[in-house]
């Protein structure tokens, strides 16, 4: 190997070392919604906690927040929320995710998220999120189209009426490079 | 009776916890050793260990309180029902000669007490099944559960009160008296009961 074939190896593989790195969940907020026909109702979480490595142009992520720290207003519904997501049997959601590097940054990022939730995985494809960039942190938006079904969830009812199955859960984080 | 229902004395808590042994295991995905896994996020154990026993709790609780909810609306046909045989139980007024005029039969009075009984019969069940619930600790109540239970301290003492003034009432009427005492707030203690029971339902019902 001559001098010319290390120093272009040495060129070509500079960006990906400035790229690898560590990735810490800084501020998140995570809203689910769900919808009854008397009502509509969001719980929302803080509480989550997130670290991306990023080697070899690979970057995963790992996200995961308690069950019972998404608050509705309603201690009663977030009761039986914990009940039906068998939250205290398994207390944490946790989102895992590997995209390239050159993905973080980017203006969006689609994402294939798999999410343990109630003891179950499922995983949902290319979910689209929006990244702001702002110095060593990055900013990033979006809604994963998350269903009760998905996790064998029985669905709530009230007066014997279900809550819809569609249960989005919106996504607004702040990951700060290490 | 039903304030019993906010103040209750929680179960005794469960000294020991049964660890659920399928929770999300804290090890990266196989064959990426580099991810990161569920212990490299700083949660406490007692925030990832899941417990069967407080699964058990929390299914028992929400059993009892779907039974509450069930019970709440069947108790609802009895107490409408009440209401409306209330009509043919109103005492006849006596005029100045001694002669009594209007006023519902005898007949009607007893369908209105047996509806009534059924009615607080009912209730008294329907309010067990929440006061019996086990209890969560760390659980502040709030949001419009907390309406559904300050209208319960209304509803409650007044779902006792009703049928014993009532029944006073009855007496007082078949022994050919007028109704007097504290037995003739029956009907206004029955329509403050009725009404703030069917506003503790809309509570938990209805977003206002």
């Amino acid at each position: 190997m001559n001098k010319r074939t290390l120093l272009a190896i040495a060129l070509l593989a500079s960006p990906l070392a400035a790229a690898d790195g560590q990735w810490a969940l800084g501020q998140s907020t995570l809203t689910y919604h769900v919808s009854h026909p008397l009502h509509e109702s969001e719980g929302v979480s803080h509480a989550a906690r997130g670290k991306g490595v990023c080697q070899a142009g690979q970057c995963d992520f790992l996200i995961a927040a308690p069950v019972k720290s998404f608050d509705s207003g309603d201690s009663n519904r977030d009761l039986h929320m914990l009940q039906v997501t068998r939250g205290a049997e398994f207390p944490l959601i946790s989102v895992r995710t590997r995209v390239p590097d050159i993905a973080v940054g980017a203006a969006t990022v689609h994402a294939d998220l798999e999410i343990q939730f109630v003891g179950q995985t499922v995983v949902y494809k290319q979910v689209e999120f929006q990244e702001t960039v702002q110095g060593n942190t990055i900013k990033l938006t979006g809604t994963i189209p998350a269903k009760v079904a998905d996790f064998k969830i029985v669905p709530p009812s009230l007066l014997a009426m279900p809550i819809k199955n569609e249960m989005p859960v919106r996504v607004d984080m702040t990951w700060q490079k290490q | 009776m039903t304030c019993v229902c906010l103040c209750a004395v929680s179960f005794p808590s469960l000294a020991q916890t049964a660890d659920s042994p399928a929770q999300t295991p804290a090890t990266a995905p196989a064959g990426n050793s580099q991810a990161p896994s569920l212990g490299d996020l700083g949660f406490p154990t007692a925030q990832t260990k899941g417990s069967l026993l407080d699964q058990a709790r929390l299914d028992r609780r929400s059993h009892m309180l779907k039974i509450h909810q069930k019970l709440g609306l069947i108790t609802l046909a009895p107490l409408i029902a009440t209401l409306i045989a209330s009509n043919g139980a109103t005492p006849g007024h006596t005029n100045a000669s001694g002669v009594t005029t209007g006023g519902g039969s005898t007949s009607s009075r007893d369908l209105h007490a047996g509806l009534g009984i059924a009615t607080a019969g009912l209730y008294l069940t329907t309010a067990s099944f929440a006061i019996f619930a086990p209890k969560i600790s760390g659980t502040k109540t709030r949001g419009p559960i907390l309406v559904h239970k300050i209208l319960a301290c209304i509803h409650g003492p007044g779902m006792i009160l009703t049928p014993i003034l009532g029944a006073m009432a009855y007496n007082q009427i078949n022994s050919g008296q007028k109704v007097h005492g504290i037995a003739s707030a029956h009907g206004a203690v029955a329509a403050i009961t009725a009404i703030s029971y069917g506003a503790a339902m809309l509570s938990v019902s209805i977003k206002f």
